[in-house]
C-alpha cells in the first residue's frame, strides 16, 4: 500500500528531528504515509514514538527538517493541521469526572460537528465499541478498555481524515484490543489513515506497514511480512532439555546476535543468510539438530539494531548461584479469597509451584493478579485460604518469608537520584545483608545481571533495560527461593528482553521459583507453565500445550493470544486444566 | 473567538466542579474558614489589660481612682501589690500587663486643690499594646477628679469612619482583597495544570479550539466561584462580625468583579509556567498569599514602609482593593474617589491576560 501519487501523501515528512536541549529525541525522519494506511511505528520505550506522534500532529514545533500532514505545514500551518486530525495522547485522556456522554459531546462540540452529525455518529460509535450501556456512567468508574474505547471514540467523532494513536493497547486487556483493532479497521476501510505507535510486535503485525524507531532514528520501513522476510534463514532452534548447555554454547559463537531461551527450546539468530557454520552445528549436534525456524517481527529488529556489544550474556558460574536449601515445593495456595467489602478481588484460587519453575501470569486489568501477588508477598493478608512459602507457612512467619522472596515491580522501584552502587546497597541493606555479606552479595550479583562498571552511575542516567537489569538485581542479592516479577519486561526494546530472559532462565536453574506477571503475551513462550486469570478466578494453569489441548476445537498451532481469548470468552470461566 | 466552542469549555469544566464536591467544598469553606481565623486573630484592639495597683495612699480618693480604672473594661484589676519591689516582680513574670501606683498624700493633695501624680508603669514587650495601654491610662487619669478649668483649651477628639476604633472594622474589608487573591487563582491553576498531568491538554491542542477560547472558558466557572466566595465573604463580614456597610453594594460587586477577573487570570498565567500541580500551588502561593498578606496595607500600612518596598507593593493588586474595599465598606467612597485604583485593576487584568494567552501556545514543548 505504498503512496502512489503525490496527491495521496498524508504525511510527508523529510529530515525531521526533534532536540529537546541537548538531547536528540529524533533526527533524520524520512517518512510517507500514504490514504487508507493503517501505518505502526513500532519501537522501545525512549525510542522517541511520542516525540514523533506529537510532531505529527503538529503540537510539537520540529528542530529540523520539514514535514507536511495533509498537505499542510506542520510548523507555519499548524492550526490547518489541528482542525482536521484526531489525536489520542498516551494514557486515558478523558475527563475522569464527565460521563461517556459528556465526554463524546464535549468533544464534538470543540471540533464543530452540527447536531445531527453528532446524533448519528455517536450513535454508531457506542455501539461499535460497545459502550451503549454506559453512556452515563463517569468516565472514572470505567474499566481501562472501555476508557480507551471512549477516548478513541471521542478522537472519531468528527471522522478526521488523519488519526494519530500513541499507544493504543498501553493498559488495555486483550479483549478490549480486539475490538479497539476491529474499529480501526473499519475506518481504515473507509478511507480514514490511522498511525498509531506501539511496544507491541503482535499488535504491530497487523499494520499495512509498519516503522521501526530506534534511539530517535528510522530503522526500516516496510510491510510486516517484508520486514520478517529480512530475517529469513537467519533463525534456528534447538529443541532439548539441556537449554543451559546451549547458552554456554551461543555464548561463545561469534555468528549468534540473539538468543531467546524459552520453555522447551532455544531459539537463536545468527548475523548472515549463509546458514550456520559446521562448527557451531557440530557442536550444538548432540544437543539436539538445529533446525531453521520462521523469523518473526522481533527478529527482524533484532537483526537491525544488534550491536557487538548485545550479544547473549556471559555465563556466570551457576554454582554460585544456587539458592541454598530450596524446598521442592516454592509455593503451595490453597483456596485464596481477597474479599474488599462485596468486591472479590481473587477468588478460591489453589495452585502450587516448584523450585526452578518459570510460571507466567496472565490476565486482563483487574483480574486479580496483582492483589495475588501481593497475598503471596504477605502485603495483603487474605480473607479466606491459606499459602505456603518455601515451605513457611504465610498467615505465622511473614518476616521469615520476606527474607525468601525477592519482588521487582513493574516500574522498577530504584532511587533514581542515587548512584547504582548505592541502590545496591541499600537494597542489601534492607534486605538485613551488612559487612562482608552485602560486599560478597553485590560482587557476586554485578556480573551475573551484566551491570559491571557502572557503580558510579546515576540510575536516572541508565537506559531502560540497564535500570531493569540492576532492579532484577537488587531484588535478587539475597538469593530469595521465590522471585516475582510485576510486568518486568514492560517498554524495554526486544534485545534487551531476550538477555532479561535469559538471566531469568539462568536464576530459575538455580533451582529459584520465578512468577512473573505480563501483558506480552508472546513472551508466555518463555514461561513453563501459565496461569490465566480472570474475574478474579484462575481459570487455567498448565503448559501453554496443555492449555491448547484442552480447547475446543483444539488447535497445536493457537497463538497464546488466541489461547488466552478462548478461556476468558468461555460461557462459564471454571477451572480449565488447573495442574 | 467561537462561541460554540467557548460554551462546551465553560460546560465541561462547570461539570467537572460540580462533580468534586470536595474541591467545591474546599474553595467555599477555606475562604470562611480564613475570615474567621483572621477576623478574630487580627485584634489591635486593648481588652482586659491585667492590671496591678500599688496603693501607698489608703484613702477615698485613692480607692476611687482604682475603681475608675477597674470599671473601665479596658482594664481589669488582677492584684494589689504591698510595695514597690513587687512591681518589677509581677512586671517581669508577666502576671500584669501595666502597674498603678498611687502616692501616699493623694487624698491630701487633691483637697488642697494641688495638681497631684500617679505613676503608671507599662511593660513595653508589645509595644503597640504598651502604647495603647498608657494611653488609656492616660485619659482615664485626665477624666478623674478635678474638671478642667475654663482657661484651657479642651481637645475633643472625633473619629471617623470607624468610630468605635475596632479594628475588626477595617481588618475584615482588607481580608475581602486577601482572601480573593489568594483562593481563586489556586484554584484556577490547578484547573488548567491537571490537563497537563492527565495529558487532556494535549488532545485540545490537538483541535481547533484556541488558546483565546481555551482560557476564556476556564475564566467563566473559576471567575463565577471567585465571585460566590467573595459574596459569601462579604455578608460574613456583615452579619456575622458587624462590619458596617456604608457605600454601595453594587460598586462593591462591580469593582470585586474586575478584581476577581484580575485574580483569576493570575492563577491562568500561574498554570501557564507551571507542569504540575504541585508547582503551580507553590507558585500561586508566592505570588498570591504571601505579599497579599504582607503587602497590601492589610496588617501594615504601605505609607510607612521604604519606597522600594512600596514600588513593590504596588506590583501586587491586593494594595488597589484593599484601598477600593476599605473606601467602599467604612467611607461609603464612589467611583469619583477610587477610580484610580479600579482603573489600574482593569489595566492589570488585561496585561495578565494577553499575557496568558500568549504563554499557553498550544505546543507541548
Amino acid at each position: 500500500m505504498a503512496p502512489q501519487d503525490h496527491e495521496d501523501r498524508i504525511i510527508k515528512a523529510q529530515g525531521l528531528g526533534r532536540r529537546f536541549g541537548r538531547h536528540e529525541a529524533l533526527a533524520g525522519i524520512d517518512l510517507q504515509v500514504g490514504r487508507g494506511e493503517i501505518f505502526g511505528i513500532l519501537g522501545p520505550d525512549g525510542a522517541g514514538k511520542t516525540t514523533l506522534m506529537q510532531l505529527l500532529a503538529a503540537i510539537l514545533d520540529p528542530t529540523a527538517g520539514q514535514c507536511r500532514v495533509l498537505g499542510f505545514d506542520t510548523l507555519r500551518e499548524s492550526s490547518q493541521v489541528t482542525d482536521r486530525i484526531g489525536y489520542m495522547s498516551q494514557g486515558f485522556t478523558l475527563y475522569d469526572r464527565l460521563s461517556v456522554e459528556e465526554n463524546l459531546a464535549f468533544s464534538a462540540r470543540i471540533r464543530g460537528v452540527s447536531d445531527a452529525d453528532y446524533r448519528q455518529r455517536r450513535q454508531r460509535l457506542l455501539q461499535m465499541a460497545g459502550l451503549q450501556d454506559a453512556v452515563n456512567r463517569e468516565a472514572r468508574v470505567l474499566s481501562g478498555g472501555m476508557r480507551k474505547k471512549l477516548s478513541l471514540c471521542t478522537n472519531l467523532i468528527h471522522e478526521p481524515e488523519l488519526l494519530l494513536l500513541d499507544e493504543l493497547s498501553l493498559g488495555v486487556d486483550p479483549v478490549s484490543r480486539q475490538e479497539l483493532w476491529k474499529m480501526l479497521r473499519t475506518f481504515r476501510d473507509s478511507g480514514m489513515t490511522i498511525v498509531l505507535t506501539t511496544p507491541y510486535m503482535d499488535e504491530a503485525q497487523a499494520c499495512d506497514r509498519l516503522a521501526f524507531l530506534y534511539r530517535g532514528r528510522l530503522l526500516a520501513v516496510d510491510s510486516p511480512a517484508a520486514l520478517k522476510d529480512r530475517a529469513r534463514g537467519r533463525v534456528y532452534e534447538v529443541v532439548t532439555a539441556r537449554l543451559e548447555e546451549v547458552q554456554e554454547i551461543l555464548a561463545a559463537s561469534p555468528e549468534v546476535i540473539s538468543g531467546q531461551w524459552l520453555a522447551d527450546r532455544y531459539r537463536f539468530q545468527i548475523d548472515n543468510a549463509q546458514g550456520i557454520s559446521g562448527s557451531l552445528r557440530m557442536k550444538l549436534e548432540y544437543l539436539g539438530a538445529p533446525s531453521p525456524a520462521m523469523p518473526d517481527l522481533e527478529n527482524a529488529f533484532v537483526q537491525l539494531t544488534a550491536q557487538p556489544a548485545d550479544r547473549l550474556a556471559t555465563t556466570v558460574s551457576l554454582r554460585s548461584a544456587a539458592t541454598p536449601a530450596a524446598p521442592a515445593t516454592a509455593i503451595a495456595a490453597t483456596d485464596i479469597s481477597v474479599r474488599f467489602g462485596d468486591f472479590s478481588a481473587v477468588n478460591q484460587v489453589s495452585f502450587r509451584i516448584a523450585a526452578g519453575e518459570v510460571v507466567g501470569w496472565l490476565g486482563p486489568n483487574g483480574a486479580g493478579k496483582t492483589t495475588l501477588i501481593r497475598v503471596l508477598c504477605g502485603l495483603q493478608r487474605p480473607s479466606a485460604g491459606e499459602a505456603r512459602i518455601a515451605g513457611l507457612p504465610l498467615a505465622s512467619s511473614s518476616t521469615q518469608i520476606k527474607a525468601r522472596i525477592g519482588y521487582m515491580s513493574q516500574r522498577f522501584s530504584l532511587y533514581p537520584d542515587l548512584s547504582v552502587i548505592e541502590n545496591l546497597r541499600f537494597f542489601a541493606g534492607m534486605y538485613g545483608l551488612s559487612g562482608q555479606h552485602r560486599r560478597d552479595a553485590i560482587r557476586w550479583v554485578k556480573p551475573l545481571v551484566g551491570i559491571d562498571g557502572l557503580d558510579g552511575n546515576r540510575t536516572q542516567a541508565l537506559s531502560g533495560a540497564l535500570r531493569q537489569r540492576l532492579a532484577l538485581a537488587c531484588a535478587i542479592m539475597h538469593r530469595p527461593s521465590v522471585l516475582f516479577l510485576d510486568e518486568p519486561t514492560s517498554g524495554v526494546d526486544p534485545l534487551a528482553r531476550r538477555r532479561f530472559w535469559q538471566l531469568i532462565q539462568r536464576l530459575a536453574r538455580s533451582g529459584m521459583a520465578i512468577l512473573v506477571t505480563t501483558h506480552y503475551l508472546e513472551e508466555a513462550c518463555y514461561c513453563h507453565r501459565l496461569g490465566l486469570m480472570h474475574n478474579s478466578r484462575l481459570v487455567a494453569l498448565g503448559t501453554l500445550a496443555e492449555l491448547r489441548s484442552a480447547l475446543q476445537p483444539s488447535d497445536p498451532g493457537a497463538s497464546v493470544e488466541a489461547v488466552f481469548m478462548a478461556y476468558i470468552t468461555r460461557p462459564s470461566a471454571a477451572a480449565g486444566v488447573v495442574g | 473567538m467561537n462561541a460554540r466552542r467557548i460554551r462546551a469549555v465553560i460546560g465541561k469544566e462547570t461539570r467537572e466542579i460540580l462533580r468534586d464536591p470536595i474541591t467545591l467544598g474546599v474553595a467555599l469553606l477555606m475562604p470562611l474558614v480564613m475570615l474567621f481565623l483572621f477576623g478574630y486573630a487580627i485584634s489591635l484592639d486593648l481588652r482586659r489589660a491585667s492590671l496591678g495597683v500599688l496603693d501607698e495612699d489608703h484613702s477615698p480618693a485613692s480607692r476611687a481612682l482604682i475603681e475608675h480604672f477597674s470599671a473601665n473594661e479596658s482594664f481589669h484589676l488582677s492584684r494589689s501589690l504591698g510595695s514597690v519591689r513587687e512591681i518589677e516582680q509581677v512586671l517581669q513574670r508577666g502576671q500584669v500587663d501595666l502597674v498603678l501606683v498611687v502616692p501616699a498624700g493623694l487624698n491630701d493633695s487633691l483637697l488642697r486643690r494641688e495638681q497631684p501624680q500617679v505613676q503608671v508603669v507599662v511593660d513595653g514587650t508589645y509595644s503597640t499594646t504598651a502604647l495603647l495601654a498608657a494611653g488609656y491610662a492616660e485619659a482615664l487619669v485626665a477624666s478623674f477628679g478635678t474638671k478642667p478649668s475654663r482657661a484651657t483649651l479642651r481637645l475633643e477628639t472625633r473619629v471617623w469612619y470607624n468610630p468605635s476604633l475596632r479594628s475588626v472594622n477595617y481588618i475584615v474589608p482588607g481580608l475581602y482583597a486577601v482572601i480573593l487573591l489568594a483562593f481563586p487563582p489556586l484554584l484556577t491553576a490547578l484547573g488548567v495544570v491537571r490537563e497537563k498531568e492527565t495529558g487532556t491538554i494535549q488532545c485540545i491542542f490537538a483541535s481547533p479550539l484556541t488558546s483565546s477560547e481555551f482560557i476564556f472558558g476556564k475564566l467563566v466557572p473559576y471567575s463565577l466561584i471567585a465571585l460566590l466566595q467573595m459574596l459569601i465573604v462579604v455578608s460574613f463580614g456583615y452579619f456575622w462580625f458587624g462590619v458596617p456597610f456604608q457605600g454601595s453594594f453594587l460598586f462593591l460587586l462591580a469593582a470585586g468583579l474586575v478584581y476577581v477577573l484580575c485574580t483569576v487570570g493570575i492563577g491562568l498565567l500561574v498554570s501557564t509556567l507551571t507542569r504540575t500541580q504541585l508547582t503551580a500551588m507553590l507558585l500561586a502561593l508566592i505570588v498570591t498569599l504571601m505579599p497579599s498578606f504582607l503587602f497590601s496595607g492589610l496588617l501594615f500600612p504601605i505609607f510607612t514602609m521604604p519606597a522600594l518596598l512600596q514600588l513593590y507593593a504596588a506590583i501586587f493588586p491586593g494594595v488597589y482593593f484593599v484601598e477600593i474595599s476599605r473606601g467602599i465598606v467604612l467611607k461609603g467612597t464612589g467611583i469619583d474617589m477610587v477610580w484610580f485604583q479600579v482603573a489600574v485593576l482593569a489595566l492589570y487584568t488585561l496585561a495578565v491576560f494577553i499575557l496568558a494567552s500568549r504563554r499557553l501556545k498550544k505546543k507541548v514543548a
